[in-house]
């Protein structure tokens, strides 16, 4: 064989390159094309798909995917810059927002996204002129075109390192991001109707982003960013100070524009609603609230948490995670009391308690565990410090976030207040998907990962434990064909401790036989145990009712003493339910990990004969990773059956227990938020798609989705550490083992 | 700990959006003014719409379309008919014919106050799963396929179906075929559907002194009905009665002529499409199916639905979707109704889809007090597949 | 009735699901003897392989047509090597685009199931949005399938179960000898016994694993065309007879040819007759219990054998 030369072999893999865009275009044309032939004409939609015209579009964008990693190397020292990816990322964001995202949820607007939107909004003589003009009505698409401005602008400034045009850049974008935002809720008013959609909001974040990016840009020395040392500067500067800033702006938002009360088109501010209440007989001291001290709150509480901040304060940070966690609870006790004093009245439909809520309330809630979360962070860094000073460690005074955890805790409180105080602003819909779907999906996947990501034995059937915990709770509330004896029927939450024995039972059941197999024998052999259970589930008609399922079962009580709490039509209060489900197994978990019983299972995983070897049992070792994952998968078995009040054997085929893998895997096994947020986004894409892509499809942009996610980043969305290490090798040996170690992770 | 601060700030920055997102929710329901200054529920002009609920995704994907079809078809001709005084429009919600994903596709529903009515769920479980919260909302919902005979007595305010439920239609199947066997074979598809019909079919033959085998293939796993088929043929049954689908009907049905079973062939209401006629082609002749549905070659308004459903999704009209067709019909007569007599709102159209007799194609519906058909109502016909199409022989009760 | 002749209808039935199983299985185990990965994509090119020779044959055939004998047998093997050819492209891409570009990346091995699965709804889903999502798509019948081409009393193969088990056994041997005699055989043998040792050999690993994915693209292309001609095929079809057939594979001994085979016709054979045993042996189990048998046969294998019957070891099929 005649040996190439190198040019030739360069010239072979520049073709094969070419091939391979040309081809990735070719499949997006297939992707985005007509929907199905038919039985008569089989290639209907094929033909359709890659019709002349069209078709040159989709190759346009494969040749383009090629010139853009040919050439894309060339342009590495100006993609370093310092600002401009954070640049590209707002950019993008504001163009999901302006094609994906919805911008009102008024039915008069077909989708409601921004396209359709504007075009009726641009015309309305009636409309708030400068929203209008948002809209284009002095020239159309004028959102796109100040869009592709500002971009110029802020990348000129970047690119040319001249100050005077990003610092211009960064002004225009922030001027956008308002006249955003102004635009939608203009349009929100004057619909008189009450909008959850995000895409103002959204578009508003992006052109604050560019902002950022383009001081960021105009002030920076370098010539290439680091955008890690910077992200640990401003969060390392003063700890906490972030939240504080972040709980300011909502905050504001929440007292002064927010709605508290909302019922008819009345959207009442809290000065208003306190105008709406003077005349009733609401109590006292919900009326101060109302008149004066809700704001007195928000002030004292946020001056006292940023002093605290910006002194690093032990008493002053005391002082704030009280005064947050105060004014917070007795905001909630406020909203309680006036919303249950409307209820009572019947106003506007209301029902009781709770209903005809804004949004404010919340943001201010928001707002003010925002405040005691800085307060918390900054303790937390002055008990690092001391520790340092103990240990004589050279972190003391370095000044970065990353050592410190600073990063990782900021993050996670956001996300804990944000999944308290999010879900009663939104629409219905996303409160259902959110309990009924992605919140049981995180739980099945919280317990996945003890045996896939930690203990590294593939489980395939997994849903099965999910199945029996429901079977277990639909048998002891009775909804069976066979009946438990009648003083062994229980409400929904006593089944817990049953469905967690009764997934034990068959997790050792199903792990004793068979955890001597390896690897993909043990992975049949679950997905054999999966379909078992499941087939049974249809089949024994007379134990559990085949493939009419169980129906009717209640809704959880609880019922101690003087409490009495009741589950019923809203899917928010099952939401709060499963978040201390949640917060109880993640805190356990979390304690696991790091257990002597954590590292074996990662001794296992790594090396099970050298396990053995150390004097680890491999086999008990093994076993107990089922079965803590089984329980946990029954306890989300209980809350399903509970939530949703009827099931079928249909829930639990196959292809879930497969979906549950997927999320752990896609999110980062092994490691705990990882899999909650795989499993989150996983199951939160296919209803964001609903709006974007034909409901069919779905399954197919999320198949591809998993497949470039994994080929780009491997390892996961939040990998674990230790992956990270493996995947990373040793030339990083990091921060990251060296925070392992102290109490500073936090997550 | 290193990670990429770009996807921490993203997440900072997402979290932010959510919290800003909104000022002020209510449940207005009458938005006022309008962008395009029309708008208003009583504008003659007036939008409304009609969700379909069912499965569109999973499984059983091929259901929720057949059923979605006949909606769309029924709404795409209500809105050429320019006399009825407004628009429609189609709400599809997913609810992957599981009960668990069925209350966020409700909510999707209720959440949008130009919905009038709902055509679905299309499965039993789901329909247990959000019966109470649509009639806590008012919303009617008229059943185009959830046969589940326990439904009817939930107590679900606003729950209507269309088509008889299993316990009417299997008796009157088993009464026939007691006459013409005395040995009958049972089959199962395993689908809450079939296993009703399979169940009653068996009681009643039981009650007739008629030998039954119960026998079962689970029709989302079973792809090979070669087993089930050679199965039928070695029991020595005179007859076979199969309880499920049309696209499986039509596997079983090519794998009894390949084991050669010349006993009867029966099926029930989910068998009796057009797909099962094109599927089992020649291997299907001969082919019984008892149905509580009018004869298609008879009924002009039948024959129109299925040409223009052909015309439309260029594929025969399948399982459930006539019912689809009239289910939506119903919803579309009772706006027009609840418009007619003042205005329309959800419980206004619930009210006049309660009180409706209407002639539909695939039967003329009333609803009892329970929302079922009225006991007694309506024919069951039979059925036979002959010279590749699907001819009716009249009442099952006077049937040869 | 006639309890052994009962039996051995049944025994043929499974002997055509099993060397469909047989022949689906071999593309996991001949991935999996190379680079120690379930292949979940796989049931995707079994589909793909019935689209396409679907695509082929419609065109030559018309339903109801009645070809010469010769003719039929040229469009089955149109049919066989049309189905082949698009099933070994589209794994051939499969390996291009979810497993190389992660095995360069040292990727954790759950990484590539789960690309895998990535690949396998997209594929799926793609297939039926381009063709249709109908579940009874049907091949046009170009000859009488259920014609008895043999007969003893009342035991019987039909011509399609005769075509089946007749191609299968062709392609097994096919396969078998090119992997024990050949120059290709014998680097995917060195590569799956010892990958780097067989790099340090002068074997190109990328290449012999590249036509590893085509040779089981081809097989399970070929199933599509039998499956889908037998029965139906539509866009979900690969998923059952794919999981059956990993179990096949593993029943057999993973990585390892001749425990394929074994394992694909095994299995088939038990689930046709063991739950369908009541019509030689009243008071048994029924059809509807036919996975659940097949799974407790696989379970109680590997319990006494735990790497199959015949064990691993692509190595050790020569």
């Amino acid at each position: 064989m005649k040996r190439r030369s190198v040019e030739a072999e360069a010239r072979i893999e520049n073709l094969k390159r070419f091939g391979a865009c040309l081809a990735g275009g070719f499949v997006l044309a297939l992707m985005v094309g007509t929907q199905e032939g038919t039985q008569q004409d089989f290639g209907y939609a094929f033909r359709q798909s890659v019709a002349m015209p069209r078709i040159l579009i989709f190759l346009g964008i494969g040749v383009l995917l090629y010139l853009a990693i040919t050439f894309g190397p060339r342009a590495k020292p100006y993609l370093t810059r310092p600002g401009l990816r954070p640049l590209g990322a707002g950019v993008l964001t504001v163009i999901i927002s302006l094609t994906l995202l919805k911008w009102t949820d008024s039915p008069q607007i077909n989708t409601g996204k921004f396209r359709p939107l504007a075009d009726a909004a641009a015309p309305t003589q009636a409309l708030d002129s400068l929203a209008r003009l948002w809209f284009g009505s002095a020239f159309s698409q004028t959102a796109w075109l100040l869009l592709i401005i500002v971009t110029v602008l802020a990348a000129a400034g970047m690119i040319r390192r001249s100050a005077p045009l990003s610092y211009a850049a960064a002004i225009l974008a922030g001027v956008l991001g308002i006249w955003a935002e102004y635009a939608s809720a203009a349009v929100s008013k004057f619909l008189h109707y009450p909008s959850h959609a995000t895409g103002g909001a959204v578009a508003m974040l992006g052109f604050f982003t560019i902002a950022v990016a383009s001081l960021v840009s105009a002030r920076s020395q370098a010539a290439e960013a680091d955008t890690d040392g910077f992200i640990d500067r401003v969060l390392g500067w003063r700890p906490g100070l972030a939240l504080v800033v972040l709980g300011f702006a909502v905050g504001l938002v929440g007292v002064f524009n927010a709605a508290w009360f909302s019922p008819g088109d009345r959207n009442a501010t809290l000065s208003t609603t306190a105008s709406m209440f003077g005349a009733t007989n609401l109590n006292g001291f919900a009326q101060t609230y109302l008149d004066w001290l809700g704001f007195v709150l928000f002030f004292v509480t946020l001056v006292v948490a940023g002093v605290a901040s910006y002194l690093r304060h032990r008493l002053l940070a005391y002082a704030a995670i009280v005064l947050g966690l105060v004014s917070t609870l007795l905001t909630l006790v406020v909203v309680h009391d006036f919303s249950a004093l409307g209820g009572k009245q019947g106003f506007d439909g209301a029902q009781g308690a709770w209903d005809n809520l804004g949004t404010g309330a919340w943001m201010t809630c928001a707002a003010l565990s925002l405040f005691a979360g800085a307060g918390y962070l900054v303790l937390k860094d002055l008990r690092i410090e001391a520790k340092g000073v103990r240990a004589g460690s050279d972190i003391v005074g370095s000044g970065t976030a990353g050592a410190r955890g600073q990063v990782a805790a900021a993050t996670m409180l956001v996300v804990i207040i944000a999944a308290l105080f999010y879900p009663p602003t939104a629409t219905e819909f996303w409160q259902t998907v959110l309990v009924s779907e992605i919140g049981i999906y995180v739980l099945l996947a919280i317990g996945l990962n003890v045996v896939v990501g930690w203990a590294g034995l593939l489980d395939l059937g997994f849903i099965a434990f999910y199945a029996i915990g429901s079977y277990t709770t639909a048998y002891f509330t009775g909804r069976l064909p066979v009946q438990p004896p009648d003083w062994l029927l229980l409400s929904p939450l006593a089944c817990i401790p049953f469905a967690i024995a009764a997934c034990l039972i068959a997790g050792v059941a199903l792990g004793f036989p068979t955890l001597r197999l390896r690897g993909d024998y043990l992975a049949i052999v679950t997905l054999g145990f999966g379909e078992i259970i499941r087939v049974i589930a249809n089949n024994a008609n007379g134990f559990t009712n085949g493939p009419r399922g169980a129906f009717n079962i209640p809704a959880p009580q609880i019922h101690l003493g003087p409490i009495h709490l009741t589950w019923g039509d809203s899917a928010l209060g099952f939401w709060y339910l499963l978040l201390v489900l949640i917060a109880i197994i993640v805190l356990l978990f979390n304690r696991l990990e790091n257990s002597r019983l954590g590292r074996a299972w990662a001794a296992i995983r790594e090396d099970e004969v050298a396990a053995q070897a150390t004097g680890i049992n491999t086999r008990n070792v093994k076993l107990l990773a089922f079965a803590i994952g089984a329980s946990t998968s029954g306890v989300a078995g209980v809350f399903f059956a509970s939530q949703v009040g009827s099931f079928t054997p249909e829930n639990f085929v196959l292809n879930n227990s497969i979906l549950v893998v997927a999320y752990v895997v896609f999110g980062g096994m092994g490691s705990l938020p990882g899999a909650m947020a795989g499993a989150a986004v996983l199951t939160w894409l296919p209803e964001f798609l609903k709006d974007q892509v034909p409901a069919e499809d779905r399954q197919m942009w999320i198949g591809a989705l998993i497949l470039v996610m994994m080929i780009f980043r491997p390892a996961g969305l939040i990998p674990a550490r230790r992956r990270k290490a493996e995947l990373s090798g040793l030339d990083r040996p990091s921060s990251a083992e060296a925070t392992a170690v102290p109490a500073g992770e936090g997550m | 700990m290193r990670t990429r601060p770009l996807a921490k700030l993203a997440a900072v920055g997402v979290i932010g959006a959510l919290a800003l997102t909104g000022c002020g929710s209510s449940k207005d329901d009458n938005g006022s003014g309008g962008l395009s200054g029309g708008g208003g529920s009583k504008d003659s002009n007036a939008t409304y719409t009609i969700a379909f609920e069912g499965p569109l995704s999973g499984d059983n994907q091929q259901l929720g379309i057949n059923e979605v079809n006949g909606v769309q078809l029924a709404i795409d001709q209500a809105n050429k008919d320019t006399s009825l005084g407004f628009k429609l429009k189609l709400l599809k919600a997913d609810d992957g014919g599981v009960p668990e994903k069925a209350p966020a596709a409700a909510a999707q529903v209720l959440q949008d106050s130009t919905v009038m009515g709902v055509v679905g769920p299309s499965f039993s479980g789901a329909s247990q799963a959000v019966g109470k919260k649509y009639g806590d909302a008012g919303l009617t919902i008229v059943n185009p396929s959830a046969s589940n005979g326990e439904l009817q007595d939930q107590g679900f305010k606003t729950w209507h179906r269309v088509m008889p439920n299993d316990f009417a239609e299997g008796p009157a199947a088993a009464d026939w075929l007691a006459k013409k066997a005395k040995k009958v074979i049972v089959v199962s598809d395993k689908s809450a559907y079939g296993d009703g019909v399979a169940k009653a079919v068996s009681d009643e033959l039981k009650k007739k002194g008629v030998s039954v085998i119960n026998q079962a293939a689970d029709q989302t796993t079973t792809k090979d009905y070669g087993p089930i088929a050679q199965t039928v043929k070695q029991s020595g049954a005179d007859a076979l009665f199969y309880a499920g689908y049309d696209a499986q009907g039509a596997q079983f049905a090519k794998a009894l002529k390949s084991v050669g079973y010349n006993g009867i062939r029966m099926s029930g209401n989910g068998v009796k499409s057009d797909v099962f006629v094109q599927g089992a082609k020649a291997d299907g002749e001969g082919w019984y199916m008892s149905c509580g549905c009018q004869d298609a070659t008879v009924a002009p308004a039948a024959k129109d639905f299925a040409s223009a459903y052909q015309a439309m999704f260029n594929t025969p009209p399948s399982t459930y979707s006539p019912e689809a067709f009239d289910a939506a019909n119903i919803v579309i007569q009772a706006i027009k109704t609840a418009k007619e007599s003042g205005t329309v709102t959800r419980q206004a159209v619930n009210d006049a889809v309660s009180k409706i007799d209407y002639k539909g194609i695939t039967a003329d519906i009333k609803f009892a007090a329970n929302g079922d058909l009225p006991p007694g109502e309506g024919t069951v016909n039979l059925f036979q597949v002959k010279g590749g199409k699907i001819v009716s022989l009249g009442d099952i009760t006077q049937a040869p | 009735m006639h309890p052994v002749q009962d039996f051995l209808n049944f025994l043929i039935l499974g002997l055509t699901r099993g060397s469909l199983y047989a022949l689906i299985a071999l593309g996991y185990t001949l991935v999996y003897g190379v680079l120690q990965l379930i292949n979940f994509a796989h049931s995707e090119v079994f589909m793909s392989g019935a689209f396409g020779s679907y695509l082929v044959v419609n065109s030559v055939v018309e339903d109801g047509s009645r070809p010469p004998w010769y003719g039929v047998l040229a469009v089955i093997i149109l049919g066989l090597t049309s189905g082949g050819l698009v099933g070994a492209g589209v794994a051939w891409c499969l390996e291009r685009v979810a497993y190389r570009p992660l095995r360069r990346r040292g990727a954790p091995k759950l990484a590539f199931l789960i690309s895998a699965i990535g690949a396998s709804f997209f594929l799926s889903q793609l297939f039926g949005k381009l063709f249709n999502r109908l579940n009874n798509n049907n091949f046009p019948s170009f000859f009488d399938q259920n014609k008895h081409v043999v007969q003893i009393g009342g035991v019987y193969i039909t011509l399609m179960q005769a075509i089946i088990m007749v191609s299968a056994l062709i392609m097994m041997v096919f396969l078998d000898s090119l992997v024990s005699r050949t120059k290709l055989g014998r680097s995917i043998r060195a590569v799956a016994e010892d990958a780097p040792t067989a790099a340090l050999m002068g074997v190109n690993i990328d290449k012999t694993i590249s036509r590893t994915f085509v040779i089981g693209g081809f097989l399970g292309g070929a199933a599509g065309y039998l499956y889908g001609s037998a029965l139906f095929f539509s866009n979900t079809m690969g998923f059952i007879p794919g999981v059956k057939a990993f179990a096949a594979a593993v029943l057999g001994g993973i990585g390892n040819i001749r425990g394929a085979m074994l394992g694909g016709l095994l299995l088939g054979v038990v689930e046709a007759t063991v739950p369908t045993a009541p019509w030689y042996k009243p008071g048994w189990i029924g059809i509807e219990w036919t996975d659940v048998v097949a799974f407790l046969v696989l379970v109680l294998v590997l319990v006494v054998r735990p790497t199959g019957i015949l064990g691993e070891r692509l190595g050790r099929a020569a």
